[in-house]
């Protein structure tokens, strides 16, 4: 187990240089600079030019003849390994500033995301593979195809205009109101708050997670419905559930006992894989509801062509997707007892 | 946990403070440093917290002492004296004076300044664009900066300039305390620092991504703020902008499109509020095209456009159409020669194309922007309705468009777009801004076309020394632009903004942003 960790690590550390190898170049084979993009309708060619000088991207990527180390490249791979992921182009701020604000936000958002999916899908998937094909279950892949199918931008906006618009129930974007202030601690705001003894903004911060949360957590939940129907059907056609059965077990304890935690095991993947698409879906999902996470940060960055905080936020993500699949691989061991690490 | 939930519950219940107002702007501001950056948000936060040399009336662009009382030339406008406001304190306490209007032009111009930060990624870019580049350059306005005394500064400039009041007046140029830059560094500006100003309002906390929150200045020289705080939130989304003032969370908000005039007419919470226009949408025709080059085929295009019709069709009412390139505030710059608007005429476009020898037609591109702007607010269904027109008298489009960054550097790419939509907001009430930024000499090459006798016109409108004599000058502009019709305005938009409807004395200027000490949110609930 603990030589399978130490691999798994360095194998971790040689995919986030190839990542940001892959996001270097691609960033810079965008069409369309960051300095034309800062200057916008002023751009003149001269202008653009004197500002790329001015910024440095004139330098050659990854080799200057005159000064092997002074070319874009290795400069940033100098300044990564010693920890520092640059400055955003147009705002002067160091990219780990920003990363460090708002990486909680999004944390925060997709983790809300995530117990909302896990919290309704799966009950909901188990419901429907019990009562395969009742009513019930029609209805449960219906509305999860629609789901899956569902524009984030469209949810969230409809969400916001129906709950905070006509019914008034929550607040339609944003993180806090204007009433309050949290001092962060952790970044986690409802967390933040209790800490600090403010219970009205925690309850406020809840408030503002709710419909970005349900947007965010919709598709997850669409899919881990269906993998858990699927799967806990699977399971159930079992042998050794049908053993259970034989053996004259109760119907409660057949399938929580038996079925479920065998069931489980490819929700656990799907949760792992949906890591990734959260953090995709938070890019959505931030910007309509003005939820200052790093999604909305760097999809702003891509429009701008802000090359450190796309390597930044880039490479920032590819890491959390790896750790999370890591604790999804590493708890296939505690949930089957049949894998083994070695 | 019962009893604190309840606590939780009650105390939200009573948490409603008696006057934040609370402002949707469409993004978050990239940074609090004056000089330094110039999109719309961030302008409008500096609005707040920074006084200019020289300010605008409120809803116009007309010039009014800022932070400077008197500013004079001298003969030949190669030389502008500013007297300063005395007894004026920065937010730090610090003294408002000679040196530190010295300290901060200073930082813009010269790029070996201690204190630009140019080595840390500054560029102050703007001072270049709209002056002609720094210190030390062949074609910088600026000569020298001199302290004549305490409450005295003196521009040297390089060559004549009638607008260099109106020019520190736009919003890019607030003075701030030269203290606080010292000591924040290179932080200055960003939410880590506290921007330190004269404004009206006092920076207090930056959100990242969320908000900026700014307590009124009780010591304030001008007309005092008369809220208890100020929050601008950053509301990226224009629908959600909507939505949040529908809901009452946020008070008053820019940049709604147009199509949500009808949504904010319909509520009776909200007032619509339109900015007075001081922008132009217009299409670019490039001479590198062949068909283009000739001077019969760009009039017979712009009269086979029908402009009003579009802009009645796509701005609901929030835009007008001319044959001018400057915004109506400014109309006593345009020539009585040129028809007010243009003559939409199918059947004579047809026959002048087909004099240019082009009777049966041809086809060209034209590039649609991929971005919404107050000028083009949905420009696809625009271009669309171009093309129809133009076809009606036989020239096929082929319509185009690209991300909006590829967008901006393929213009000026050889051999650049044939036929393009782009528009410009204006700085400052001068119809330089709006001539020189597209005919100047260091305007952008998009149609390869930049006549001596333009450029001549261009430098005696920067030196003339009063509106007659610069009306005489944008005159004749006017008329060789319009003949030449390389640039075909289309519209002239008023940006739509809304407020709740106790949000009292907000003066929308044509700029696109103000300073909110004139407003009052008396029966806000």
């Amino acid at each position: 187990m603990g030589s399978y960790l130490i691999r798994r690590l360095l194998r971790t550390v040689l995919v986030m240089l190839g990542i940001s190898l892959v996001v270097f170049v691609f960033v810079r084979s965008i069409p369309g600079d960051p300095a034309v993009a800062m200057l916008g309708e002023r751009a003149t060619a001269e202008a653009a030019a004197a500002l790329r000088e001015q910024l440095g991207l004139n330098k050659p990527w990854f080799f200057n003849p005159a000064n092997p180390l002074d070319a874009q490249y290795p400069r940033y791979m100098t300044a990564l390994l010693q920890g520092d992921l640059g400055t955003g182009i147009k705002s002067n701020i160091p990219v780990w500033d920003d990363l460090k604000a708002r990486f909680p936000a999004t944390a925060e958002l997709s983790i809300a995301a995530l117990l909302f999916a896990l919290v309704v899908g799966m009950p909901a998937g188990i419901l429907a593979a019990l009562r395969r094909n009742s009513g019930w279950d029609n209805l449960a892949t219906t509305i999860s195809l629609l789901g899956v199918s569902m524009p984030v931008f469209w949810l969230g906006l409809l969400l916001s205009y129906f709950f905070a618009v006509k019914l008034g129930w929550l607040p339609p974007s944003g993180r806090l109101g204007t009433d309050y202030d949290i001092q962060p601690i952790t970044g986690f705001n409802i967390l933040d708050a209790l800490l600090r003894g403010q219970p009205a903004a925690a309850w406020d911060s809840l408030r503002h997670l709710i419909l970005p949360a349900i947007a965010l957590g919709t598709i997850p939940l669409a899919i881990i419905a269906r993998i858990t129907r699927s799967s806990m059907l699977d399971v159930l056609g079992q042998d050794y559930v049908r053993t259970a059965r034989a053996k004259g077990l109760t119907h409660r304890t057949v399938t929580t006992k038996h079925a479920l935690r065998n069931a489980l095991l490819p929700v656990v993947t799907v949760i792992g894989l949906q890591a990734g698409a959260l953090l995709g879906g938070a890019v959505l999902t931030e910007t309509i509801f003005s939820w200052p996470g790093i999604g909305s940060w760097v999809y702003e960055a891509i429009s701008q062509r802000d090359y450190p905080i796309i390597q930044g936020g880039v490479i920032f993500a590819a890491l959390v997707v790896s750790v999370a699949n890591l604790i999804v691989d590493l708890s296939y061991a505690a949930l089957d007892p049949r894998i083994q690490y070695s | 946990m019962k009893k604190l939930l309840l606590t939780a519950l009650l105390s939200t219940l009573s948490a409603a403070s008696a006057a934040t107002l609370v402002f949707g702007g469409n993004g978050e501001p990239v940074s609090l440093e004056s000089g330094n950056i110039t999109d719309g948000i961030s302008i409008l936060v500096q609005r707040q917290i920074y006084d200019t040399l020289v300010d605008f009336k409120n809803g116009t662009t007309d010039l009014v002492p800022g932070l400077a009382t008197k500013w004079t030339p001298n003969a030949n406008n190669t030389q502008w004296t500013f007297t300063l406001r005395k007894g004026v304190r920065f937010h730090d306490g610090t003294a408002f004076n000679a040196d530190a209007v010295v300290f901060n032009l200073s930082r813009w111009w010269d790029k070996a300044h201690p204190y630009g930060f140019r080595d840390q990624g500054r560029t102050f870019e703007i001072m270049g664009e709209l002056l002609g580049g720094y210190k030390g350059d062949a074609t910088a306005v600026i000569k020298n900066i001199v302290k004549v005394n305490d409450s005295t500064v003196r521009v040297e400039l390089n060559k004549p300039s009638s607008v260099l009041p109106n020019v520190l007046a736009a919003g890019y140029f607030g003075i701030a305390s030269p203290t606080a830059i010292k000591k924040d560094g290179a932080k200055y500006g960003t939410p880590a620092s506290k921007p330190m100003g004269t404004g009206p309002f006092i920076f207090q906390s930056w959100r990242t991504g969320d908000r900026v929150t700014l307590l009124p200045n009780k010591v304030y020289w001008g007309e005092k703020a008369k809220v208890d705080q100020l929050v601008i939130r950053s509301i990226k989304d224009a629908s959600q902008r909507l939505n949040e003032l529908k809901a009452g969370t946020i008070d008053f908000a820019n940049d709604l499109t147009p199509d949500s005039l009808k949504s904010v007419q319909g509520d009776n919470n909200l007032v619509d509020v339109k900015r007075p226009s001081f922008n132009v949408g217009f299409v670019s025709l490039n001479n590198r095209n062949t068909y283009l080059k000739n001077e019969k085929v760009r009039q017979a295009i712009s009269m086979a456009i029908n402009k009003k019709e579009i802009v009645a069709a796509f701005w609901n009412g929030l835009g007008t159409s001319n044959a001018s390139f400057v915004p109506p505030v400014m109309a006593w710059a345009n020539s009585s020669k040129v028809p007010a608007d243009y003559k939409f005429d199918p059947a004579a476009a047809k026959k002048m194309l087909s004099d240019a020898g082009y009777a049966n037609g041809f086809s060209l591109d034209l590039w649609y922007m991929p971005v919404s702007r107050p000028y083009f607010p949905n420009p696809k269904p625009i271009a669309e309705a171009i093309a129809a027109d133009l076809s009606a008298i036989g020239i096929k489009v082929n319509l185009k468009t690209e991300d909006w960054a590829k967008y901006l550097e393929d213009r000026n790419k050889e051999p650049g777009f044939d036929m393009y939509m782009i528009g410009w907001t204006g700085d400052y009430g001068d119809p330089d801004n709006f001539y020189g930024a597209y005919y100047g000499s260091n305007a952008s090459d998009d149609i390869n076309w930049n006549p001596v006798n333009v450029q001549t016109l261009l430098e005696q409108g920067r030196a003339a020394a009063t509106q007659a004599a610069k009306a005489k000058v944008y005159q004749q502009l006017h008329e060789i632009t319009y003949n030449a019709a390389y640039r075909i305005p289309m519209v002239h938009s008023n940006p739509l903004a809304a407020a709740r409807t106790y949000v009292k004395g907000w003066i929308p200027s044509p700029l696109g942003s103000e300073a909110f000490n004139t407003i009052t949110i008396t029966g806000k609930k």
